[in-house]
């Protein structure tokens, strides 16, 4: 196990590093003078050689690499030509919204991934409605599904609201649900999670639906396995049949499929966030974008991509420890 | 507490086709709404009643007004000519972005297939770690770095998308080199070249077809999000993502403004689904 641990990390470092990589041979490619930026357009042409001279921009470009990689091992990303802050501060202040908006759009989705891949066992017929129209709108955009759920449950229902986080995170965490129940504040709880609500399922309907199908067809196939059959002959409890001989068995493919969800909700999360105004990294993007602010841009990318190769890895862990089998 | 078996009618989402007798039928029905749309995308501009970049109406009419099926803009565009015209970009950019999967990737995992040994290997590691990137989010940097526009979209997208393609037709080739009629015509001294191209590759399309129908719907929706963050074409020029973009402080207003290019996407995307599903049956089902 240590061993499969030792080499599934390294291939995320790897995998880290071509990220870095790929961020800053843009980063190389984009229009736009970064010396000019870090020292104004009116500079004279001495100045420019100067900077572009101390800055380090006339090494080869290898070179020029491992000088950005250190720099992103000391924790600097740039600054931003927008906010003129440093991207780390920025990033600072805005991920923990981020993360509790994907940490409760990660748990929607695969609550209702299960619901969706049992339902069909369910004789109701409001399921078949219920699972329509959940296909139905995962195959939106998740700017549609967020649009859609701001006019029908803010606009016109009025039971939700339409954007921010509600309150401001006053710490530890960040995470205003986590915060507000140090604080003993009950209200605020409550005024986070509606906040939470709408922007997280849009976030989570599309996934839901991915892991839904494969947990629905990895359940079927181990349900109709021979050890299974033994199990039920054994007269064991349905429960046990489940817990003992049922979940273990198909939770692999589902779990992965989780894993890679995580990329589009990332992707996602850059609409979603604009579209209620969250104040989390996703926004942040956005509002970056029109600007072509790319110190900002690359950062974002380059949080948002290790996050996702880490949570991977997790990913394939955890299936390793559900299936020793894929031990090797 | 009983868990009933899961019919394998239902296994597959979205495939009403599986559980009508006439199965091949009505697979044939809903595949050829992949053409529907084509052809709807063809002849958008031709189908649109107006220019889509000129004010010709009233501002902000709803949908159902006598000149203009589905309303106005806040400058007096016509809705309905701007989606359709949105519609053609939206569905031939995500069938060159898919085609584009398919050459790359193909020719990738055909080379991977055949040559196996150290260039598999190589080729293969390589598909790996691209897979392993979150690609949606790459594309975005990609983009953003080299400045929006189509153009740009479509290389940003067609970086990052051909690994699927190349290992799942890796998998395809190396399947059909060991079969039988592969080894017969090696036994019977076909060269190489004509081995691969004969033998192997024509027995690896079904599966690169169907994989490619399937993947339209996610290519749609990842346009759709690039050109709402801005990514895409410049202002006048009608774009789904975009159109809803720029028509946001509408929302509570004049709701429909901003929703009607998304339901554009959600109905292409939603085609594009059952298409593939039904192009799949189909082409299993021949086997």
């Amino acid at each position: 196990m240590l061993k499969f641990i030792v080499r599934r990390l390294g291939s995320s470092l790897v995998l880290i590093l071509v990220l870095s990589a790929i961020i800053f041979l843009l980063q190389e490619i984009t229009p736009g003078d970064p010396v000019r930026a870090y020292i104004g357009l009116n500079a004279s042409p001495e100045a420019v050689a100067a900077a572009r001279e101390s800055l380090g921009l006339n090494s080869p470009l290898p070179l020029r690499y491992l000088h950005f990689l250190g720099r992103l091992l000391h924790g600097d990303l740039g600054v931003s030509f927008r906010t003129h802050r440093s991207v780390v501060s920025d990033l600072g202040d805005f991920l923990p919204a981020t993360a509790e908006l994907v940490t409760v759009a990660f748990v929607f989705a695969l609550v209702l991934g299960i619901l969706f891949a049992v339902s069909g066992a369910l004789r109701w017929w409001g399921t078949s409605v219920l699972r329509g129209l959940l296909l139905v709108l995962a195959t939106g955009p998740s700017f549609l599904l967020a649009l859609g759920g701001i006019v029908l449950f803010y606009s016109r229902l009025g039971w939700l609201p339409g954007g921010d986080r509600g309150a401001n995170a006053s710490g530890p965490t960040g995470f205003l649900m986590i915060d507000s129940l140090l604080h003993g504040d009950v209200a605020q709880w409550a005024t986070a999670l509606q906040h939470l609500v709408l922007p997280a399922l849009a976030l989570a309907i599309a996934p839901a639906i991915a892991i839904g199908r494969i947990l629905r067809a990895s359940l079927e196939t181990t349900m109709n396995a021979d050890h299974v059959r033994t199990a039920r002959a054994k007269g064991l409890s349905e429960g046990a049949v489940l817990g003992g001989h049922v979940v273990r068995n198909s939770i692999g493919p589902a779990l992965s499929m989780a894993g890679l969800q995580l990329g589009f909700m990332f992707a996602g999360v850059v609409v979603v966030e604009q579209i209620f105004s969250w104040p989390g990294i996703g926004n942040y993007l956005a509002r970056s974008i029109p600007v072509s602010d790319f110190p900002a841009i690359a950062a974002v990318t380059l949080v948002l991509g290790t996050i996702y190769i880490i949570a991977n890895a997790l990913v394939d862990l955890l299936q390793a420890a559900a299936d020793p089998r894929l031990n090797l | 507490m009983t868990v009933a078996k899961i019919p394998a009618s239902r296994m597959r989402v979205l495939a009403f086709t599986s559980r009508t007798p006439s199965g091949s039928r009505a697979s044939m029905a809903v595949a050829s709404l992949l053409l529907l749309v084509t052809i709807v995308a063809v002849l958008g501009r031709v189908l649109s009643p107006y220019d889509p970049v000129q004010p010709v109406g009233m501002l902000n009419l709803p949908p159902g007004s006598p000149d203009h099926l589905l309303g106005t803009d806040s400058i007096g565009r016509d809705l309905l000519s701007r989606t359709l015209w949105g519609i053609q970009i939206s569905w031939f950019t995500s069938l060159v972005v898919v085609a584009s999967g398919l050459v790359i990737g193909g020719a990738i995992g055909v080379t991977a297939g055949v040559c196996g040994g150290w260039i598999d290997n190589l080729l293969m590691r390589f598909t790996d770690l691209f897979l392993a990137l979150p690609g949606a989010l790459v594309a975005i940097a990609i983009v953003a770095a080299l400045g929006p526009g189509l153009k740009n979209t479509l290389i940003g997208i067609m970086i990052v998308w051909w690994p699927y393609y190349a290992r799942i037709i890796r998998a395809e080739v190396k399947s059909l080199a060991s079969r039988p009629h592969v080894e017969a015509a090696r036994l019977a001294g076909v060269g190489r070249g004509r081995l691969v191209l004969r033998h192997i590759v024509p027995g690896a399309v079904p599966t690169a077809l169907v994989t490619a129908s399937l993947d339209i719907g996610n290519v749609i929706l990842l346009l759709a999000g690039l050109s709402f963050l801005g990514l895409g074409q410049s202002a006048p020029a009608p774009e789904l993502g975009a159109d809803t973009a720029r028509s946001l402080q509408l929302l509570l207003t004049q709701w429909w403004i901003p929703i009607t290019p998304g339901i554009a996407v959600l109905l292409m995307s939603l085609i594009a689904n059952l298409g593939g599903d039904a192009v799949r049956q189909l082409l299993n089902s021949k086997r």
